[in-house]
């Protein structure tokens, strides 16, 4: 074992120590007082609040509302990773062949990621307004009528997923497209040699090699998207007629409007520990291979 | 070499030298900081400081708000530092200032079971004898145990605007009955414009601009014992005519009102997109604001009912509440002093939209000579009308049952009605069907 003798290993000591601290302080310490609050019954955060147990759980699990919106944010999760993965890696295909002003394009590509989500949402809000908006102006004009686009519960969910997959598969482009770039060159050229098609080099190369990277990025893409709060509550908050309303607008509701701060805790909790098994079910089946340190 | 040398060179040399030890700067900045650690105190001691939570973010209110606080510290030397938040965050403010242990001591409700809450909690100092200094008009003060925890400002009703010019060119007239309502909307609805806009979200919005017409069909919620009425035999067929006529108004309305909120029926409006909009005074600033020429078309009646024979209005309620924190006493005397001074420089920041709550407002001639309150005189009378004429039917879901209790404020929340309407609107429910699970969702948290 190393020990510490150097000001940097003290300084990375302290790095350490600091980011560990704040994480508890950040993360661990709310989540923990959500659990906390779980076993409770309070009507708000200031309001007396009752040892309930598990009776929360009992509750949240057997009303139908909790499993309405843990399918609801399934069927989000799912659509938007599998979207943004494929079309992820279609695009970072496309950026990783020569073509003029390619720097220009892989700039661009990345834009609506660094769009602020409040700024993405009212953007997508008025393309879809009912009276003036644009898409509802040409839907008109080609003699659909005007859409009641946010009042559809089906058009509803397919305009959250449009603007999740429009917004983040940059993302997924910008990983894919890095890790492209570490692929040796040989592989492909030896490949072609053999006479391997572009679909067998794709397969039988570009997957396996980027196999660690997707591992990560749909772990990631799935973690943000099953928690993803923002976009929903701007666009829909949840409607129409509860059809967008995934756990985390369900928690938001019952801790923040409906009186009902230990039912949104539990449905937090609840939110947890789902996503925990979901996480541990995909390790099972897709680990991630760690590299053997070279001695 | 030569680059470090030359600067090396640039810096004093006291500054190389190991007079600029790490010791002297610790020991200087511990000193700094044990400075400013014993001066603070004297500091807040020499200066006492009101924390006012404010709800009104239209900038002519944050404003009023600025100029009452520094009047009143050139005065008595107590400073009084305004927060603005928008109103639907201001709860969530008021609890996270108080779980921190930096509770405001002055703050804004907007909606009467927080009051409640907060007063239940003790975290609230009764405004008793600041309240019963003033005559107050009907459904505004909500009485916990006998105690006034809020000091109102503002009625929030809401009725309904109308185009008189379209009005002319179509030979209409004001409706009295959901049936005649919906005829005129539907006569204004042609070439890209429409009859009316009424949100249809599962929001505020809804239950603000949407309902009116239940009330003035003389539904109620609660009975006295907090007993939910909707589907007895006498409500359920108040709420079905309702459903049906909301269904028969759904074509005259722009597409997207699920969507829509406060904002949106306002620019509808002004914008010429509607030809009747649901709003209080607020509407008639914005058009005098933004489309002028229309101030003078529009028109105001109140919700009808289904048979021509009563009228309603909803409302809501802003209030100021006194937290019970250690400048609890200034606080109050600062009320006691903002009430008597400020309230109507308050009240004209929105001069026909904060409806005063407190009667003898109406009869002062400060209050009158506004020039927007002058100007629409018309809208004033109507507006004092709604309080002083029997006939007219206020009520609100959150207001429900013979006293205010946190059960109709969890009844606002489920925004059960708002699914209701969208039941029978987007999905084609039997009215009769929509009201059974709406019942059912408001017995889930009654």
């Amino acid at each position: 074992m190393k020990r510490i003798r150097t000001f940097s290993d003290r300084a990375l000591l302290l790095a350490f120590v600091a980011g560990v601290s704040t994480t508890l302080l950040l993360i661990l310490v709310p989540v923990l007082d959500a659990v906390r609050l779980s076993l409770y019954q309070a009507e708000s955060f200031i309001s007396a609040q009752t040892w309930v147990g598990l009776a929360n759980y009992t509750r949240i699990l057997s009303d139908p509302t909790f499993w309405h919106a843990f399918g609801i944010g399934l069927l989000f999760a799912i659509t938007t990773i599998a979207a943004q993965v494929v079309l992820g890696v279609l695009f970072a295909l496309l950026l990783d062949q020569p073509f003029p002003g390619r720097p220009v394009v892989r700039g661009i590509t990345v834009l609506p990621y660094l769009l602020p989500t409040v700024v993405v949402t009212v953007i997508f809000q008025w393309l879809l307004d009912g009276g003036l908006g644009l898409f509802t102006v040409w839907a008109e004009h080609i003699g659909l009528g005007r859409p009641a686009w946010f009042e559809n519960p089906t058009s509803a969910m397919l305009i959250l997923i449009v603007v999740s997959v429009w917004t983040w598969t940059p993302f997924v482009t910008v990983c894919f497209l890095a890790a492209m770039q570490t692929v040796p060159k040989s592989l492909y050229e030896a490949a072609r040699v053999d006479g391997a098609s572009a679909w067998m080099r794709f397969w039988h190369i570009t997957i396996p090699m980027l196999a660690p990277m997707l591992t990560v990025t749909v772990l990631l893409r799935s973690i943000w998207m099953f928690n993803k709060f923002d976009v929903v509550w701007l666009l829909t908050k949840g409607g129409p007629l509860s059809a967008t309303e995934h756990l985390p607008v369900l928690a938001y509701r019952r801790a923040f409007s409906q009186f009902d701060v230990g039912g949104g805790a539990t449905v937090a909790t609840l939110s947890f520990l789902v996503l925990t098994v979901l996480i541990a079910v995909y390790f099972h089946y897709f680990p991630l291979e760690e590299k053997e340190e070279k001695s | 070499m030569a680059e470090q040398d030359s600067s090396k060179a640039l810096i004093p040399p006291s500054a190389t030298t190991d007079t600029f030890s790490r010791r002297r700067v610790i020991t200087t900045a511990a000193t700094g900081a044990a400075l400013m650690a014993l001066g603070a105190p004297a500091v807040h001691a020499q200066t006492k400081t009101i924390r006012f939570l404010n709800a009104e973010p239209g900038r002519e209110s944050v404003r009023a708000l600025r100029v009452a606080a520094a009047e009143y510290e050139k005065q008595t030397g107590v400073k009084v530092v305004v927060d603005t938040v928008p109103p639907d965050d201001a709860y969530s403010k008021l609890q996270a200032s108080l779980s921190s242990g930096t509770p405001y001591d002055i703050g804004t409700l907007a909606f009467a079971g927080h009051m409640l809450i907060l007063a239940e909690a003790g975290k609230l100092v009764p405004m008793t004898k600041l309240i019963e200094k003033s005559k107050w008009g009907p459904r505004i003060l909500f009485p916990v145990k006998g105690e006034h925890y809020w000091y109102p400002y503002d009625y929030n009703f809401c009725w309904m605007y109308y185009r008189k010019d379209l009005y002319q060119q179509k030979g209409l007239k004001v409706p009295t009955t959901f049936e005649q309502m919906a005829e005129n909307c539907k006569a204004l609805t042609e070439g890209g414009k429409f009859g009316v806009g009424h949100p249809l979200g599962a929001n505020s919005a809804t239950q603000w601009m949407s309902i009116g017409y239940l009330w003035a069909d003389g539904l109620k919620m609660l009975d006295d014992n907090f007993k939910l009425l909707i589907d007895n035999a006498d409500m359920k067929p108040r709420m079905i005519r309702y459903l049906d006529f909301m269904k028969k108004l759904q074509p005259s309305m722009p597409p997207g009102m699920t969507q829509a909120l406060f904002g949106t029926v306002l620019a509808q409006y002004s914008g010429g997109q509607i030809a009747h909009a649901p709003y209080a005074g607020r509407l008639m600033e914005v058009l005098e604001d933004r489309a002028p020429d229309l101030a003078g078309k529009t028109g105001f009646f109140m919700y009808p009912d289904s048979a021509g024979k009563a009228q309603a209005v909803n409302h809501a309620a802003d209030g100021w509440v006194l937290l019970n924190t250690p400048m609890r006493d200034e606080a109050y005397k600062f009320m006691e002093w903002f009430t008597e001074r400020h309230y109507i420089n308050f009240l004209h920041s929105a001069p026909l939209h904060f409806q005063p709550p407190r009667l003898d407002v109406y009869e002062d001639a400060r209050w009158r000579a506004h020039p927007l309150i002058e100007k629409h005189a018309e809208l004033v009378e109507f507006m004092r009308g709604i309080l002083s004429s029997k006939d007219v039917i206020i009520r609100s879901i959150d207001t429900e049952g013979p006293r205010i209790d946190l059960r109709p404020g969890k009844m606002f929340e489920t925004f059960a009605i708002s699914e209701a309407i969208q039941n029978r609107l987007l999905k084609d429910m039997p009215a009769a069907e929509a009201v059974d699970i709406m019942a059912k969702k408001y017995r889930a948290v009654l």
